[in-house]
């Protein structure tokens, strides 16, 4: 029965669909072992304890058994200390979670990315500005996944300077821009722009508009041909607001 | 050894239903077709009859089989009032609570960005034209407190945002002649965290 047993994970819920009659069928990212697939007994009675606690952007402890893809949930305990999402901050939420679940392999550890994640919903959940708390998290997982170069040293190992403009893009090292024209799939930025984004300082505008630009090619290259549903409802609200 | 194919397709018919899958649609073939041919009879003919009679209602569009379904052509109900549920199934709870004679409006289902559910699928354009009448007041919604439900009832006030009508969420928090010692950790965190003032 040990076979497989895992005690008290740290671990969010990203998504629940029913399963059978009286079950869920859970994705959930845990800090030591990845995005996993769990099944929760029983969560859907309508008497369940689980009901209550097994909700997305809340910090969990899970402990689950089984060796196949999909594992069973033992028990859930409930961690606190983040109110429940509601209006733009969850739609916002949603997009975290199909970030997540569309770039992040099953079963392959990533426990910075948890961090990310983690301190992204805290974000969320305290009110702070949304854009930023976006930007931090998209740079975060981009760059735990090993897609991101470094922002404060260019391709020849110099420290960037604030005032000059690089050339940024995927998968290559930061190049000093020479001017003429700008390739496709990459950007110019300045310096001081870029070692903002290093030290997670989006609180100028400037800022959070270039990173949003530059997440927006990297994210674009990473997810292909999926489109993001979250990002297209996300759209179609602030289109509402204007 | 084969089964015939009118059997296959009714194997393979059977596993519409969510929940089931090869083995149990099979399990559910021979049921009807050894043990149960007359159930099997009337599930045929029932299906057949839903079908071909059920429509939505063109005010709230629940499942109805006169274009105006009985609670919508209720004089006696209240005209100002709209309450907005997920499925028929919430409509029949409110109407089993006794709590509202108002009149409802049924989404047939949820936002769910992640499973690919967006505005369109939810009938967000018949509930605007329903709510904007100009005889609709207030506007309760009362689609479920799951992060979905959330993000339905947030798409909803976005878009019947200044529009002169009232707008109101149902409240959550402790379950009436719930005690605290046994009411979940989820439940009391937010019935905290939702706390109203009193006097």
């Amino acid at each position: 029965m040990s076979q497989g047993r895992v005690d008290r994970q740290p671990a969010y819920v990203l998504h629940a669909q029913p399963y059978r009659e009286t079950s869920l069928l859970l994705d959930v990212l845990t800090r030591e072992h990845g995005r996993i697939a769990l099944v929760a007994r029983g969560a859907r009675r309508p008497r369940s304890d689980l009901r209550g606690v097994l909700l997305p952007f809340q910090p969990l402890l899970l402990a689950w058994f089984g060796k196949s893809e999909v594992r069973t949930l033992h028990t859930a305990d409930w961690q606190g200390g983040v109110p429940q999402l509601s209006g733009l901050p969850l739609v916002c939420g949603f997009y975290l979670n199909e970030l997540l679940i569309k770039l992040t392999a099953r079963d392959d550890p990533h426990p910075e990315t948890f961090g990310v994640y983690a301190e992204a919903v805290r974000g969320l959940a305290s009110g702070g500005l949304l854009s930023s708390v976006l930007r931090r998290f998209e740079l975060g997982l981009v760059r735990t996944l090993g897609y991101a170069p470094a922002f404060d040293v260019d391709s020849n190992g110099r420290e960037v300077e604030p005032d000059v403009p690089y050339l940024c893009g995927p998968e290559q090292a930061l190049q000093r821009w020479q001017g003429g024209p700008v390739p496709a799939q990459q950007q110019v930025i300045e310096g001081r722009i870029l070692l903002a984004m290093a030290g997670g300082d989006f609180s100028e505008l400037a800022t959070r508009r270039e990173a949003r630009r530059l997440m927006r090619l990297f994210l674009g290259q990473l997810l292909g041909a999926q489109s993001l549903a979250t990002r297209e409802l996300l759209q179609s609200i602030s289109a509402l607001g204007d | 050894m084969k089964n015939p194919p009118s059997l296959d397709q009714l194997i393979s018919a059977l596993k519409v239903l969510p929940g089931v899958g090869p083995k149990s649609a099979q399990r559910m073939a021979f049921h009807l077709l050894q043990r149960d041919q007359a159930g099997a009879d009337r599930l045929a003919r029932a299906l057949d009859r839903a079908l071909a009679n059920l429509t939505h209602c063109e005010r709230c569009n629940t499942f109805s089989e006169t274009p105006l379904c009985n609670l919508c052509a209720e004089p006696a109900r209240n005209q100002h009032q709209l309450c907005i549920v997920e499925m028929p199934a919430d409509l029949l709870m409110l109407e089993q609570a006794r709590c509202y004679d108002g009149l409802y409006f049924v989404l047939m289902g949820r936002l769910s960005p992640i499973d690919g559910i967006g505005p369109k699928d939810v009938n967000l354009d018949k509930l605007m034209v329903r709510a904007l009448d100009g005889v609709v007041e207030e506007v309760i919604i009362a689609t479920n407190f799951t992060a979905e439900g959330e993000v339905t009832a947030h798409m909803i006030a976005e878009l019947l945002k200044d529009r002169g009508l009232a707008v109101s969420r149902i409240a959550r928090g402790m379950p009436v002649g719930g005690e605290l010692e046994y009411v979940d950790s989820g439940t009391l965190a937010q019935a905290l965290y939702e706390r109203r003032q009193l006097g």
